[in-house]
């Protein structure tokens, strides 16, 4: 066979496809079924608008995902204080816009606050503490410093303010958070694939001690994906203050809102998307579909008016479900070690 | 007399290997039979036909005369086959007396810690742990004192027949006296053990008979006493030494191109002092345990290591981390590709170009095409079909996958290549393939260093023999020097110990 060029370095589309295959489908199959059942029983669902509402509701989970499929591909399991960062984030970001300082400052205030969080965990992760326990510490850190600094109040800014058009604006119909998103699943994706940041990511999660012995250590690159998942917390807890113009310790916990448990919810999303919780395997497109994914399942359940307990009950058995096709698949195309 | 056990004409094939062909075995009562042969000779096989752990074997297994078929390792243990393995299986926060009564047999169902421990008094005797503790924790044992204890539990079943294997492949010196007395003691009291061991020393200071395994062939036994160290090997070995090897010449010596100082890594007893010359294949000999692994894990930085440099290219450093070997131009391969020489899951070429992302990229961004490039050029002068490319490593048979993680230093273009079992769990085919990669490798200017426990190759591949023995440096062999008898001497037996010892423990 001749090796032509095209063969040696296959398009960055094929090389998606070839990585994912058995799974893309597996997850378009699911999307068909979904869409079919949802057309046939729910009056409303194919709508513009309702796909509109999907997307939007899949921007805030979909983007902390995103950050998280950094950290659980490079083998560093998952971050258990997604919520809790974004909780301090917001009280953050509503102090001070509330104090008058303007969405710049406030954002870049924010930004340090999402950078510094997960520096302090990306050391700690990387100097061989066990992420569970702490990043659940640092969760409890988070959300004490939080509640402390906004006396478990609300705190809320006046309208008009230098966050709406981040909140409430929107881009050729689309709203802006839903073009954030999107952007970002782009960004992400092309950094994880083309960057050496990216190539390492895979390789010390596929096997941390070949990646020392290659030279990728272990702490340097814990840092920089735990910086990355507690940025997109920030991002995503101003985006959500900007929209609601306020902010509390607890809009991101499962009593708030209809969503369930944020911390939960994404977790939920890197796992539906079929990433491998070991690492190495996966990529933030899956994790991007994966929050599409689990957005139009709960899009389809308000439409038939299904409270909270159903739908939290739905993205449980997701992940369940997700995990058994995500082990037998892999079976499928690994070799037995 | 008849023996106790007999096995005649076993044949036992994996696939389209036979590991054994026709092999025939004896064990006498009361003695002790040495059953040795290089790696892949059928050893382990023979072990696992004769304690039930492999059914699937053809041929007559007889104990006291009597036809047997085991078709579980409980079976066998019931009829009075206990193996000690080299993997333990105790519990190690358990106590010394539970673990020695972990069956359940022979104890009543309620019993209190002090009357599990007179219980396993005797038997701890009967190993020569007298001296310890029945309710101390095991993990509170050295590693030989829990080799005891599983030995121990085993003769708390009573059994006839006693395998051992290797008992002393992951033990010091200390230990493995002690594992030497106890066979001793255990043969005077008339149990009949047999012994694997690849150390030539303890084979000679315990056994009575030896048996030989090569390609699966058995030798007849012979009497300890009619061989010698040099006589055992040559029955070992046993064939043409072929051109599996590519030929050596004596490599001219001007300056070296690395001179090692005063290495000392954790785990070896002395620092080692040694040269690298440019072009050359240096060999490391070594038993396990003898310190070549942690030297050259030392030198690329992949150990601790209590002090020493490396000069080498105007500079005087120790690579702390593997980074820093890496860019001074040392590549490593453990001895455990699984572990950390590979990403098994990641596609082939990503593992090619693993240690050079840089030269791969430009402001951190990978260029596709220079990477499949530089991946294509190693598949093909490693003789790894390069449309394989994008395939997961894991896929790969063992023999690619070495030359995978041989092959991915080439990215680095590397000045020193460090290789620790180069061809452990590689077929033969693949083996001379590495040999002739490795010596090109040389030939293109690289020095390599070999660290091997295979006497084989060990005396077929390097230019040069460095031969370490229990953390000590012996000595060095130049080309003209080197015979298999002479390293086997020298990281066996370096301080002629085997005729003293003999007298004293016989």
């Amino acid at each position: 066979m001749s090796a032509d060029a095209n063969e040696e370095s296959p398009g960055l589309i094929a090389r998606i496809a070839r990585d994912n295959s058995p799974l893309v489908i597996v997850l378009v199959a699911a999307f068909v079924v979904i869409f079919v059942i949802g057309a046939a029983t729910a009056p409303n669902f194919l709508t513009v608008f309702n796909f509109k509402t999907i997307i939007r509701d899949a921007a805030l989970v979909g983007i902390m995902a995103i950050g998280l499929t950094f950290v659980t591909l490079s083998g560093n399991f998952f971050l258990l204080s997604m919520k809790e960062t974004a909780a301090l984030s917001i009280i953050a970001f509503a102090t001070c816009m509330s104090a008058g300082y303007g969405f710049e400052i406030s954002f870049l205030v924010t930004m340090l606050i999402g950078i510094g969080a997960g520096a302090l965990q990306g050391v700690l992760i990387g100097l061989g503490g066990n992420p569970i326990v702490v990043t659940l510490g640092a969760a409890g850190l988070f959300f004490g410093i939080g509640s402390w600094w906004s006396d478990n109040l609300v705190v809320s800014f006046r309208r008009p303010h230098g966050a709406e058009w981040l909140g409430t604006g929107s881009f050729l119909g689309l709203p802006n958070i839903t073009v954030a998103f999107i952007l970002i699943a782009i960004t992400a994706e092309l950094v994880l694939r083309r960057t050496n940041f990216g190539r390492q990511v895979y390789l010390v999660g596929a096997n941390r001690a070949a990646g020392k012995a290659t030279g990728h250590e272990n702490l340097g690159l814990a840092i920089k994906v735990c910086i990355i998942a507690s940025v997109c917390s920030a991002f995503v807890a101003i985006a959500f203050s900007a929209q609601v113009s306020s902010a509390h310790v607890n809009y991101f916990a499962a009593s708030f809102g209809s969503s369930g448990d944020m911390t939960i919810m994404v977790i939920a999303t890197v796992m539906v998307g079929g990433n491998s919780i070991m690492g190495g395997y996966g990529s933030t497109l899956r994790s991007s579909l994966g929050a599409v994914f689990i957005s139009t399942v709960d899009n389809m359940m308000v439409l038939h008016g299904f409270n909270s307990g159903p739908r939290v009950l739905a993205v449980g058995l997701m992940i369940v479900f997700s995990i058994i096709v995500f082990a037998l698949l892999r079976r499928g195309t690994r070799a037995v070690e | 007399m008849q023996p106790l056990l007999q096995l005649s004409d076993i044949n036992r094939s994996y696939g389209a290997i036979n590991a054994l062909v026709g092999a025939q075995f004896e064990l006498r009562r009361g003695e002790v039979m040495g059953l040795v042969g290089e790696n892949g000779a059928g050893k382990s096989t023979m072990v696992k036909i004769i304690g039930g752990f492999d059914s699937g074997f053809t041929g007559d297994y007889q104990m006291n005369g009597e036809k047997l078929k085991f078709h579980n390792p409980t079976h066998a243990e019931k009829a009075g086959i206990a193996i000690a393995q080299q993997e333990l299986s105790l519990i190690k926060t358990m106590s010394v007396a539970e673990n020695i009564f972990l069956a359940g047999e022979g104890v009543p169902i309620f019993a209190t810690r002090r009357t599990l421990a007179n219980k396993a008094k005797p038997f701890m005797e009967e190993v020569g742990l007298e001296y310890i503790d029945p309710l101390r924790a095991v993990n509170r044992l050295s590693v030989g004192e829990q080799h005891l204890v599983e030995v121990a539990r085993l003769l708390a079943h009573d059994p006839q027949v006693l395998i051992l294997d290797e008992p002393t492949a992951a033990l010091g010196e200390t230990d493995s006296i002690r594992i030497l007395d106890m066979v001793n003691r255990l043969r005077d009291r008339g149990k009949s053990i047999i012994y694997v061991s690849h150390r030539m020393d303890e084979i000679f200071k315990i056994c009575d008979r030896i048996t030989v395994l090569r390609d699966g062939e058995s030798q007849d036994p012979r009497e300890a006493k009619d061989l010698n160290v040099e006589s055992l090997v040559e029955l070992m070995l046993g064939r043409e030494l072929g051109n599996m090897f590519p030929k050596r010449v004596a490599q001219s010596r001007r300056d070296p191109l690395m001179q090692v100082r005063d290495l000392w890594p954790d785990g070896v007893l002395e620092p080692a002092n040694f040269d690298i010359y440019p072009g050359e294949i240096l060999g490391l000999a070594g038993q396990l345990g003898a310190g070549t692994a942690e030297i050259l894990a030392a030198m690329a930085g992949a150990a601790n290591t209590r002090g020493g440099k490396l000069i080498f290219d105007g500079r005087e450093f120790l690579p702390k981390r593997p980074k820093e070997a890496i860019a001074a131009g040392i590549g490593y391969c453990s001895e455990d590709r699984k572990h950390d020489g590979l990403f098994l899951g990641r596609p082939i070429f990503e593992n090619l170009t693993a240690p050079a992302l840089k030269a791969v990229s430009t402001g951190g961004v990978i260029a596709p095409l220079r990477e499949q490039t530089l991946a294509a050029e190693t598949a093909v002068n490693f003789t790894v079909d390069p449309d394989r490319l994008p395939q997961e490593a894991g896929v790969l048979s063992g023999g690619n996958q070495q030359k995978v993680a041989l092959g991915k230093w080439l990215s680095i273009k590397p000045k020193v290549i460090l290789v620790n079992e180069p061809t452990r769990g590689v077929d033969v085919g693949a083996r001379a393939e590495i040999y002739l990669k490795l010596r090109e490798l040389a030939d293109q200017g690289a020095s390599i260093v070999v660290a091997s426990t295979d006497l084989y190759e060990i005396t077929n591949l390097p230019d040069r023999i460095i031969s370490f023995y229990r953390g000590i440096q012996i000595g060095e062999i130049e080309l003209a020097d080197i015979t298999s008898e002479r390293i086997l001497q020298q990281i066996t037996d370096p301080f002629n110990e085997t005729g003293r010892h003999g007298e004293m423990v016989k």
